[in-house]
């Protein structure tokens, strides 16, 4: 070996070794950069978990203080309400008729202070957002007209006139609210116009609609608005003059309110002044509400994603307006929307144009039968994958035999008469009916108990997905909805009820199978108000978790279940507990 | 004829409650102005029904309730929880109790029997 080739090989091997280094020192330095990367990101979750805490805490303290404050209220409200009842039904003697009438307005104003304070809780807990709107499709005529009723006797006794004036056809003033909702506010915003009419004025309520939206203008011919007030009447505790609130026996927050619910319907509103050729100066405020309800839009300033597919809106085809009336009502009342046809082509036709989720098909009808319409729908591409539901005072099994040979393209069958509930189930059913294995979503704030119950079903064929907070199930369900849910109701963020409310207004969750699964006894009334889409009831010092595994297979077997050739009935349970 | 004990720190609201009662049924009414004193009432009349404020200075509803429980002598009593505390809670604080019913304020006076009676399954005269 030469030493020139030595000199190459230690040059070879130093240039290895330089190398080598190099990378280590590199490889070192990449470290340490990212050990520091996740030292600040473990630092800013700390602070994002402890700023999370100290916002729970805050509410915490909030929920503690309105819970006083509510408290402190009502105690002096109940000796009065109490005192007063008594005397006015005459349990303590009769008095003369100026004094029973005196009564009556103690006690009706009362109840109205007790109302305010209800209503006050109410606007807190909707800002907080445990307080969902019941959304269903609303007249905004009718409401009108029941808050002016409401408001009667108040503008009677100040003199002043109420006018209703209708600027659209009547079935133009339809829309997505929450009427007790919009009923507060219109009363509100009447209220405040009257209080500020002098006598002999007149206050003025009409209505208008376009394509997209409903609007109610109450208009009086007060003193009106200065122009630097017109924003600033909506905040709470704002008015035109600081003395308003003594004087004309406010709160001061009825403006605050109307603004608050306007806005989660998100909708909008405003005042004007009156223009000059008006009969008076005056005022007027505006009220503008979207035709469709689009509450899910509040979610998406927290990055949920909406849900997919279609948005619950049914079909319900029946040549008698009396059964489309009953069903539909029920229907909206759950908070589906309802197209409804007469007969067999406007059904064909509506859902060829509208994305719906599924119809449901009466057999006999004149001109297009039932069956008809079904095979219709069934052999286009663009209706046959849109479920059908019969309505038919048929059973399955009566069904003459070739006509259940064209039945067995429906997914579903309830038999009239029906109740509300077997209505709903059988919707769920068809709904909720999906392919591979079922997914299930355990709301449970008892990480012990859940990790028992998703134990249990670990050999069978589903998903199980755990959320132990209310916010934490909200997402999971925007993600992606469940099949089944189970529910604790003690959870650590609201109540297994406003879950259940919130469930309710979402198109596609509106429906889903729930298993209530608490620590106590729940009452009737409780029941009705957790009612979802079929609703089971287990109390958890009754009902071992391993039942509990039994009935949730079951439901979910019936789910996954095909109908077998249409015949399939409805079937309303409730296990006993 | 039955017998229900209030138990109020409110002296209005005992009265009023009292009146009511007398007014819409034929039970008799003993009333206590404390958990302590409806505790030794309690013992003393084993009334029939007691109907109980939760929040009281002293010794409040629930701890009240808990003492009825612990004495054999009172320990059958049914309990009415009467509160102004309606939050949702509240409620399912006080419904876990184990109480024979929860109710609020501010009552109606001319059907508070009835509550009273359908909470504890008696027939109102």
């Amino acid at each position: 070996m030469t030493l020139a080739s030595i000199l190459v090989i230690t040059f070879v091997l130093c240039l290895g070794l330089f190398v080598l280094g190099a990378t280590l020192v590199w490889h070192r330095k990449e470290l340490r950069r990212l050990r520091a990367e996740l030292l600040i990101a473990s630092e800013a979750q700390r602070t994002q978990d402890s700023l999370l805490s100290q916002r729970s805490e805050l509410d915490n303290i909030k929920d503690e203080f309105i819970s006083t404050v509510s408290h402190e209220l009502r105690t002096p409200l109940t000796s009065i309400r109490g005192a007063l009842g008594l005397l006015s039904a005459g349990l303590m003697g009769t008095v003369d008729s100026k004094a029973q009438n005196l009564l009556r307005i103690a006690l009706t104003n009362t109840d109205r202070l007790i109302r305010l304070i209800n209503d006050i809780l109410d606007l807190e807990r909707m800002e907080s957002g445990r307080a969902p709107l019941h959304v269903r499709r609303c007249s905004l005529r009718d409401l009108t007209k029941q808050a002016m009723e409401t408001m009667k006797p108040m503008a009677d006794t100040a003199g002043v006139h109420l006018e209703f004036s209708l600027g659209v056809a009547p079935e133009g003033v339809f829309f997505d609210g929450d009427p007790d909702r919009i009923l507060q506010i219109i009363t509100n915003l009447l209220s405040n116009s009257i209080k500020f009419s002098p006598p002999e004025s007149t206050v003025t309520l009409r209505l208008e609609a376009d394509s997209n939206s409903v609007q109610l203008r109450v208009s009086d011919q007060g003193r009106g608005i200065p122009i630097e007030k017109l924003d600033a009447i909506f905040d709470r505790f704002q008015q035109v003059e600081a003395s308003d609130a003594r004087q004309k026996g406010g709160t001061g927050l009825g403006l605050a309110i109307c603004r608050t619910i306007v806005q989660q319907h998100n909708g909008s509103i405003w005042a004007e002044s009156n223009p000059a050729e008006h009969r008076g100066p005056g005022a007027s405020l505006i009220v503008s509400l979207p035709r469709m309800s689009r509450l899910l839009d509040q979610l998406d300033d927290k990055g949920i994603v909406q849900p997919r597919g279609g948005d619950g809106t049914l079909i319900l085809c029946d040549d008698d307006p009396g059964i489309r009336t009953i069903i539909g009502e029920h229907l909206r009342h759950h908070g589906y929307t309802i197209l409804e046809a007469s007969d067999g082509m406007s059904a064909i036709a509506l859902a060829e144009t509208h994305e719906v989720s599924a119809i449901l098909l009466d057999l006999y009808m004149p001109g297009l039968t039932g069956w008809e319409t079904l095979q219709r729908l069934k052999h286009s591409a663009a209706t046959a994958k849109i479920p059908v539901v019969i309505l038919s005072v048929l059973s399955p099994s009566s069904t003459p035999r070739e006509e259940r040979q064209a039945a067995s393209a429906a997914q579903g069958w309830v038999q009239k008469p029906f109740n509300e509930n077997l209505l709903l189930a059988e919707l769920s059913r068809v709904l909720h009916a999906g392919e591979g294995p079922a997914h299930v979503l355990l709301v449970e704030d008892d990480i012990d108990l859940a990790s028992v119950v998703i134990a249990g079903f670990k050999d069978a064929q589903i998903t199980i997905d755990h959320a132990s907070t209310r916010e934490i199930a909200m997402e999971r369900c925007l993600l992606s909805a469940p099949d089944l849910v189970i529910l604790d109701l003690t959870l650590p963020d609201g109540d297994g009820f406003s879950l259940v409310d919130w469930l309710r207004q979402q198109p596609t969750l509106r429906a889903l199978p729930l298993v209530v699964y608490s620590g106590r006894e729940v009452s009737e009334f409780e029941m009705k108000q957790l009612q979802l889409g079929p609703t089971q009831f287990l109390t958890k010092a009754k009902v071992q978790p391993e039942e509990v595994e039994e009935l949730v297979l079951n439901i979910v077997q019936r789910l996954r279940r095909p109908v077998p050739k249409g015949i399939h009935l409805a079937q309303s349970e409730r296990v006993a507990v | 004829m039955k017998r229900v004990l209030i138990v109020d720190d409110e002296d209005d609201i005992r009265e009023v409650a009292s009146l009511s009662l007398e007014a819409t049924s034929d039970w008799v009414i003993l009333t206590a102005s404390s958990g302590r004193e409806g505790l030794v009432t309690a013992a003393a009349e084993r009334p029939d029904a007691i109907l109980m404020d939760v929040m009281m200075p002293g010794m409040d509803g629930p701890t009240t309730f808990k003492q009825l429980q612990l004495n054999p002598l009172t320990a059958r009593i049914p309990v009415v929880l009467l509160t102004a505390k309606v939050q949702g809670v509240d409620q399912r604080r006080f419904a876990g109790l184990g109480v024979a019913a929860v109710l609020f304020k501010p009552f109606d006076p001319l059907t508070l029997a009835a509550q009273i009676s359908e909470a504890l399954g008696w027939e109102l005269s």
